[in-house]
């Protein structure tokens, strides 16, 4: 009896597997692009460009992968196994940077060509493509401030944490700019929301009652100006405070409607995705990334290549994308 | 005392086979090639380590868990290297470094673990609320320790080597999964504390009334649990050259459907430490088959949930009484 329920089962896991799906042999290379999680909206958007640029270019098959949950472990787990299949070249969103350094070594010692995305102090990698230079994003988000508060007020800044390297470089950018204004005092910098909406919001409350006369609002993380739209909106102060930061039209639509978020910027995780996939193909046919290059992207038409971390090159575009009330519904993420 | 092969092992040594089979039909010989095998091997530790111990506090009965496995791997790491990097240099003495770490380590996996055995033990508590709230409290410890951000280990030999590197084949991460493995069957299975265990874990109360020690059983074995927990923190540290607080999150549950799966009784007195290893091995496989073949992973998660309703269903499901039902 246990004998035929054991080959029962045999059969049933195996059956299973096979209706799961059918493989093909693909003798063309194929470029994996590994993001943090399946399913958020940004890297839904993502794999749009992923998918592009295979649909343009026939000679590569491209696809896109990530864990159900955000985690490192995770992460790291996927790129093991694409390792030991032995793809032709990995594109990564890392979760954690160092977590993967030994995955990628051991992916490069394979001869598979490593391409990274938003992680500029990433040693084992060829190319690390950045959507533009942080300080300078920094910066833009404190020149809108500095103009819609007449230049003159008490202004403050949010990160999701202080261990988020970019975050923390666009706060520091938006500081170094706003010393251009004098009249400008920046007040309780570098709030951390830790990347939740609720806690910006429970912050920008109390920086509102500390600091009634509060003007300006810089974002950090993507959710900040949720939240602190949403503090400046209860406290009725939509018309007298600027609030910019970086965030998403779909989330902050509402916001951006009733004057609470004055307007936000981003990255389209769409052209990131598709330039990751155009810089993996460049590396796997040999061809050099020069500096000041058109990668036919808008915003990465001519890009800056300076040296990496480690032995790669950190690849540089001026990707932002600014947008306000006017024209936040073009983009549908 | 002999070997048995029940129908939790034959099962799960058929799963086992029949996903390799699987593998080579579906993905050809790329799945079954050494490296992969390898490959596959070395992911196998971090969870297999703490699913034994999961399977330790199961076994105690009483609903005994312990959630806090992954957070205490993740404070030893980050809790020995911010205590070794002062006193040794990785790069003068790598040697020296790694097994400075691994003693640091596994000492944080000993006291965390006391501090669970008392817990539940000593003053009584639920297990499952009592590690939730020691899981917080590592994981707190280990984010303030480094500010929340990752702690590199920079590139130090000989535990690179202990992390990726095969020894006659076999990962060594492997190998010593493979040890523990074994001396803690050995020790379940022939000494009076594995009797103990499980007679407390089936009957406290016959078990109080024989005489069994209970409290030093119970915080006995959730000692033993900090310090599976460390060893996976060693090697998590060693395979990412890196520490992080919430490195691994996604593990608690796993690591408690690998022992579920294993067939410990959830209820406690149960557990094979053969049938926990062969479990992790089957599930890291699929997994690894799985992305071979880019299923998507949300369909891994149902497929989890799939298998797990599976085992369980055949450990209930005893054909022969069902056949003697059917005949009366």
């Amino acid at each position: 009896m246990t004998i035929i329920r054991k080959f029962a089962a045999c059969a049933v896991a195996l059956g299973a597997l096979g209706t799961a799906t059918a493989v093909i042999a693909e003798e063309k290379p194929t470029i994996v692009t590994v993001v943090k999680v399946t399913g958020e909206n940004w890297f839904t958007r993502m794999e749009e460009g992923v998918v592009a640029y295979g649909k343009d270019n026939a000679g590569v098959v491209t696809s896109q992968i990530g864990p159900a949950k955000a985690d490192a472990a995770q992460q790291a787990r996927l790129i093991e196994d694409l390792v030991a299949k032995k793809v032709s070249a990995i594109a990564v969103v890392p979760m954690d940077a160092s977590a993967l350094e030994g995955v990628l070594k051991r992916a490069a010692q394979r001869g598979i060509k490593v391409i990274t995305h938003e992680a500029d102090s990433m040693k084992n990698t060829m190319v690390d493509i950045e959507a533009f230079d942080n300080k300078v994003f920094g910066a833009r988000f404190n020149e809108k401030i500095a103009e819609c508060m007449g230049k003159s007020g008490k202004w403050t800044s949010f990160v999701g944490s202080l261990g988020s390297l970019t975050h923390v470089q666009w706060a520091d950018g938006g500081a170094e700019n706003a010393q251009k204004y004098p009249e400008m005092e920046l007040v309780s910098e570098k709030n951390e929301s830790f990347n939740d909406a609720n806690k910006a919001y429970e912050k920008a409350r109390e920086i509102l009652r500390k600091y009634p006369d509060i003007k300006g609002f810089q974002g950090g993380s993507a959710v900040d100006v949720i939240g602190i739209g949403r503090a400046v909106e209860e406290a009725g102060l939509q018309d007298k405070t600027c609030v910019f930061g970086i965030g998403l039209p779909k989330d902050t639509g509402s916001y951006l409607e009733s004057g609470a978020v004055d307007g936000i910027s981003f990255w389209d995780p769409k052209d990131a995705g598709f330039v990751m996939n155009k810089v993996a193909d460049m590396v796997l046919k040999g061809e050099e990334i020069k500096d000041g290059m058109d990668l036919g992207v808008p915003g990465y038409e001519k890009v800056s290549v300076k040296k990496g971390a480690g032995e790669g090159v950190i690849l540089v575009g001026q990707a932002w994308v600014d947008v306000n009330k006017s024209n936040y519904s073009q983009y549908p993420f | 005392m002999q070997f048995r092969v029940d129908r939790q092992l034959g099962f799960l040594a058929t799963v086992n086979i029949a996903v390799l089979v699987g593998g080579g039909v579906l993905v050809g010989a790329s799945f079954l090639d050494i490296y992969n095998l390898q490959s596959m091997a070395s992911q196998v530790p971090e969870l297999g380590l703490l699913a034994l111990g999961v399977m330790l506090a199961m076994m105690s009965g009483n609903g005994g868990i312990d959630l806090s496995g992954i957070a205490l791997a993740n404070l030893s790491g980050v809790f020995a290297y911010i205590v070794v990097r002062d006193h040794v240099s990785a790069d003068d003495t790598p040697l020296l470094f790694s097994w400075a770490f691994a003693g640091v380590a596994l000492l944080v996996g000993l006291a965390g673990g006391m501090l669970n055995g008392l817990l539940v033990a000593r003053a009584g508590l639920t297990p499952i609320i009592a590690t939730l709230g020691t899981q917080l409290f590592f994981t707190g410890l280990a984010v303030a320790l480094t500010n929340g951000s990752a702690v590199s280990l920079g590139y130090v030999e000989p535990l690179d080597n202990f992390g990726n590197t095969p020894m006659l084949g076999v990962p060594q991460c492997f190998a010593l999964f493979l040890a523990v493995a074994l001396v803690l069957g050995v020790v379940l299975r022939f000494s009076p504390f594995g009797l103990r265990l499980r007679l407390l874990g089936s009957n406290a109360k016959a078990a109080r009334f024989a005489g069994i020690p209970e409290k030093r059983i119970l915080f006995l074995t959730y000692t033993a649990c900090g310090v599976l927990a460390s060893v996976a923190g060693i090697v998590i540290a060693a395979r990412s050259s890196s520490v992080k607080w919430d490195y691994g999150s996604s593990y608690v549950l796993i690591a408690i459907l690998i022992a579920v799966m294993a067939g410990v009784r959830p209820e406690g007195g149960y557990g094979r430490v053969i049938c926990v290893v062969l479990s992790a091995t089957a599930l890291q496989m699929l997994s690894s088959l799985f992305n071979f073949m880019d299923i998507s992973n949300f369909f891994r998660d149902l497929a989890w949930g799939v298998l797990l309703l599976a085992f369980l269903a055949q450990s209930q499901f005893d054909p022969r009484a069902w056949f003697k039902a059917l005949r009366r």
